[in-house]
């Protein structure tokens, strides 16, 4: 049976195709009824679908597709209307066709789907016209102008079959199974005379729906029969294209020359190229070695050219093959008409979808991933976005809401933006509404910036809509979409106005295999940043870190920064930390936004991403590995995980020794911002500190002992400006308090009193080896004591 | 190094061609390595090539055994510390230091060894289980071959190549 799964294999390619273009066209066609062209494009894929599948012997197919094309028969000879009612079941019926092809495609059988209800339904519209149908004649007389290639199609001769008797069928069948092979020998023999090798056809079409690269369309040497137009692979992103999928529509005189290429070649293919810019970027880093040595040396000229020529064809090379792999975004922007139709029937809007920019190029494996996250943003806009007719008319906009579809290319990424004009995004009811839900704290809802506003529509569990419609409202979509996009190493910007629309960006990388990346340096590791995720990089002295809460933050121009070290992530251990300075790579992902810490900025380069490999896959943080210059692995930051990661990261060490000197130097709004510890095993005498301090309004905590004090402070619950120390004390003096606490490098800078009765030269000494920096004997005045503190936590003068 | 053990093999499989099934059907070949004071052996057709140590590189999050991931022409292979791994302190790499690199399947990674013996021609009927207190599932321990004057642990490749955190 091997021609016979040949032939079904050429059947279900050239079905899904005429199938996918059905939806847009019918969709088209709606809003324009008259025209006859299309109309009868349509009827002609339906026609197709059922002269193949009745010679398959797909009965149910067959019976389906026999009574799609009654309708759009009666359709195009002008006997009924396609009103949206009839469209309905129409293109449910499609729908229920494509069911079919992929039971079809699964288990070569056409059987387990039910089709009555819609053949009845389909039934009911043919006949309401009153003329009852007579199937023969509506096929027969399918003309066949425009399209000369399409002449062998082999429903060119449709036969009546509910009118023959099973011998008749028999030998047509047989026939056209014998015109079928006779073609394809045909096909066969121009290419081997073309000089490709013809792959065998995979026995089990079952399992592998694709074709091999075997397909040409048009081959150089026409071959005499050609063959039915198959469209070309979207290998070939055109976007004149899919015309020729439809039969009815005019073959374009010259059609492109394409072939189908396995996709497993390609992605072979681009392997061989990400070796080849590893080896690229060894030979500019050689080039730079020997530069160094030999220089003035006249071979280093040469050399240099070679290098040059290496590296710039190289670039070319994968920007070629990159090509090779791109698809037009068409192909996934194609399915949105029917949904937009469905869309806003369902929910008694008006919406109109334009589309543009549909020729822009994406990378076959993004093209694949960004349909999802597209169809829950245009649900949602249609559903949240664009207001009812009435609504509409009274805000005095135009009834029909419009939702933009657009894709471009900025730089190294495209864009894709959905803009609708419905009624935007209020930040106050998305803030009310997570709170509600207990997605976000009222104090994060007060210090939220309109654009984090916008992203809370991301959170999971988050929805806006009163009411839970088939069409939205569960609260899971956008979440979805945003895990998908950043798993693309993507953006989302969003921008709204109340009233007036909302627009949604996505800002994809262009592909996957190969990134440029920002490396930088921590200690003596390197670690490679993709670059589309990088927003900038500053260099910040160590005292513009400060810690709020445990976290460590910046202020970069009007924002507050939240930064996490990149050795607390990757747990790289500290050893050498001498410099005043360090860098700060701001990282943006999505609606999110983070500062990494790193020690050094190693450079922007092209990486090549390379997976770690069953047994170390899964590691939190790390995308993957690339192979640098000097042949050492680097490992990629996944920057999706490294944000969740920076959410369980207290302020490090190294931020911490900064931090009780910006802390001591952190704007104080009030005196109560001001914390100070008295230490001391007398009640009496911290009550009498306590009456001494307390007038100035600063915040005043007491430990009883040592042990306590040093508790009290390792639990990081306050803030510590200074500390007032009593010497003698149970389970932990004075002295042994200070000494402990000055272990700590982030209290090297705390201030620590000496409060005591001890009055000799030696009790100084010790206090001062043991890191006290004031010595107060008692009895002291409350106003000498209040002084002291003063000075020693820069007491701002206003607060007095 | 990866040809000569092709070679080797080759020759070898030859031979067994020669001298008939049955012989070829006792006849167990391993390679045999030191760690820390114990000899142990894998299947020779486990190893993919045994290389000289190089420099690699640091991954977070993973035990202590796991060193990090080294670049083999092109691919990017874990690196693992069989010293690490069974629970020895760790030793200063010396030049008898080697990476033995081995598959399973798809599974790839490299293990440091400190001294490689030499390829072991074994008959099977001297290779027994291993000791009933270490004889399960989980164990890397694949049995104990016999020799004239000592007595080899073979390892399980597919369970030193599996991942276990």
């Amino acid at each position: 049976m091997d021609e016979f799964q040949e032939i079904l294999q050429d059947f279900l390619v050239e079905s899904f195709e005429l199938v996918e273009k059905l939806d847009e066209d019918l969709v088209e066609l709606e809003s324009n009824p008259e025209d006859l062209e299309l109309l009868n494009g349509i009827f002609r894929v339906a026609h197709t679908v059922k002269g193949a599948s009745s010679f398959l012997n797909f009965d149910v197919l067959t019976h389906l597709t026999h009574h799609m094309e009654d309708v759009l028969n009666k359709a195009r000879h002008g006997d009924l209307i396609l009103t949206p009612d009839i469209m309905d079941v129409v293109l449910e019926s499609i729908d229920l066709m494509k069911e079919l092809l992929n039971v079809i495609r699964d288990t070569s059988a056409d059987a387990g789907v039910d089709v009555a209800a819609c053949v009845a339904r389909l039934d009911k519209v043919s006949g309401g016209t009153g003329e009852v149908e007579t199937p023969a004649p509506a096929a027969a007389p399918e003309p066949v102008v425009e399209a000369a290639p399409v002449a062998p199609e082999p429903e060119e001769e449709e036969p009546d079959y509910d009118n023959m008797d099973p011998d008749e069928i028999e030998a047509e069948i047989e026939r056209l199974l014998n015109q079928r092979q006779d073609e394809d020998k045909a096909k066969r023999a121009a290419k081997i005379a073309a000089g490709e090798s013809v792959p065998e056809a995979p026995p089990a079409p079952s399992e592998e729906p694709t074709p091999e690269p075997k397909k040409e369309t048009a081959p150089p040497p026409p071959p005499p029969p050609p063959p039915p137009p198959v469209a070309p692979k979207p290998v070939t992103p055109k976007a004149a294209e899919p015309k020729a999928a439809a039969p009815a529509k005019k073959t374009p005189a010259v059609v492109e020359q394409t072939i189908r290429v396995d996709v497993k070649r390609l992605d072979h293919l681009m392997n061989l190229i990400g070796e080849l810019v590893l080896a690229k970027n060894r030979l500019i880093k050689i080039n730079d070695d020997v530069e160094e040595r030999y220089e003035g040396e006249e071979f280093l000229e040469e050399l240099n050219q070679v290098v040059s020529i290496v590296s710039l064809v190289t670039t070319d090379l994968q920007i070629a093959v990159m090509k090779t792999r791109m698809l037009p975004i068409g192909k996934v922007f194609n399915k949105f008409p029917r949904m937009i139709r469905d869309l806003s029937r369902e929910l008694n809007k008006d919406i109109e979808l334009v589309i543009s920019g549909e020729e822009t190029e994406l990378d076959k494996s993004i093209v694949e991933e960004i349909g999802d996250p597209l169809v829950h943003i245009i649900r949602n806009s249609c559903d949240h976005g664009v207001e009812t007719p009435d609504i509409r008319t009274a805000a005095g906009k135009d009834a029909k809401g419009t939702i933009d579809l657009k894709a471009y290319n900025e730089g190294n990424q495209i864009v894709i933006q959905i803009d609708d004009d419905g009624k935007g995004l209020d930040t106050d009811m998305l803030k009310n509404k997570s709170l509600e839900k207990g997605i976000i704290t009222e104090k994060e809802a007060d210090n939220m910036s309109d654009k984090e506003a916008f992203g809370l529509i991301f959170k999971p569990g988050f929805s806006t809509a009163a009411a839970v419609t088939s069409v939205s409202g569960r609260g899971v979509g956008m979440d979805v979409v945003k895990t998908n996009i950043e798993q693309l190493n993507g953006m989302i910007d969003i921008e709204s106005t109340v009233g007036v629309g909302t627009s949604i960006k996505l800002k994809i990388p262009l592909t996957l295999a190969i990134i440029q990346a920002l490396l930088v340096g921590v200690q003596e590791e390197y670690y490679a940043i993709p670059l589309a995720s990088v927003l900038e990089t500053v260099r910040i002295s160590k005292d513009e870190i400060y810690t709020v809460e445990g976290k460590s933050v910046m202020r970069l121009r009007d924002e507050v920064l939240s930064l996490v070290h990149i050795g607390d992530i990757f747990e790289v251990e500290r050893i050498l930390d001498g410099s005043e300075h360090a860098y700060v790579v701001v990282l943006g992902l999505g609606t999110s936004k983070i500062g990494l810490i790193v020690d050094t900025l190693v450079g922007q380069e092209e990486i090549v991403i390379k997976s770690l490999g069953d047994y170390l896959k899964g590691i939190e943080g790390i995308a993957g590995a690339t192979i640098r210059g000097d042949g050492g692995v680097t490992l990629i930051v996944d920057v999706v995980a490294l944000m969740q990661m920076a959410k369980n990261v207290k302020a490090t060490a190294l931020v911490e020794s900064a931090s009780s000197q910006a802390g001591a130097s952190r704007e104080k709004t009030k005196a109560s911002d001001y914390t100070i510890m008295i230490v001391d095993d007398s009640k009496t005498d911290r009550i009498i500190m306590r009456k001494a301090l307390e007038p100035m309004g600063v915040t005043l905590v007491e430990a009883s002992d040592g042990q306590e004090a040093l508790n009290t402070l390792k639990a990081g619950d306050h803030n510590f400006d200074a500390m007032l120390i009593d010497i003698e004390m149970p389970r932990m003096d004075g002295y042994t308090l200070a000494g402990e606490i000055k272990k700590y490098n982030k209290y090297k800078n705390l201030p620590l009193i000496a409060v005591t009765s001890r009055t000799g030269k030696s009790d100084r000494m010790r206090g001062v080896e043991s890191g006290m920096v004031e010595y107060i004997t008692k009895p002291y005045s409350a106003d000498y004591l209040a002084s002291v503190v003063q000075r020693n936590v820069n007491f701002k003068s206003e607060f007095l | 190094m990866s040809d000569k053990l092709k070679q080797i093999i080759d020759k070898q499989g030859a031979q067994q061609a020669d001298t008939g099934l049955d012989q070829s059907d006792d006849i167990v070949q391993l390679v045999g390595f030191i760690i820390g004071d114990e000899e142990y052996a894998v299947p020779i057709l486990a190893i993919q090539e045994i290389i000289k140590p190089f420099s690699w590189t640091r991954v977070p999050q993973v035990p202590p055994y796991v060193l990090g991931v080294f670049n083999l022409r092109g691919a990017v292979i874990p690196l693992i510390d069989l010293r690490a791994k069974f629970g020895l302190q760790a030793k200063k790499q010396s030049d008898e230091t080697r990476f033995i690199v081995m598959r399973h399947g798809d599974d790839v990674a490299g293990f440091v060894i400190d001294r490689l013996t030499m390829a072991i021609r074994i008959k099977k009927e001297n290779i027994g289980a291993a000791p009933d207190t270490m004889n399960s599932e989980d164990s890397v321990i694949d049995g104990v071959g016999k020799q004239a004057d000592k007595i080899i642990t073979l390892l399980k490749v597919n369970k030193l190549l599996e991942r276990d955190f």
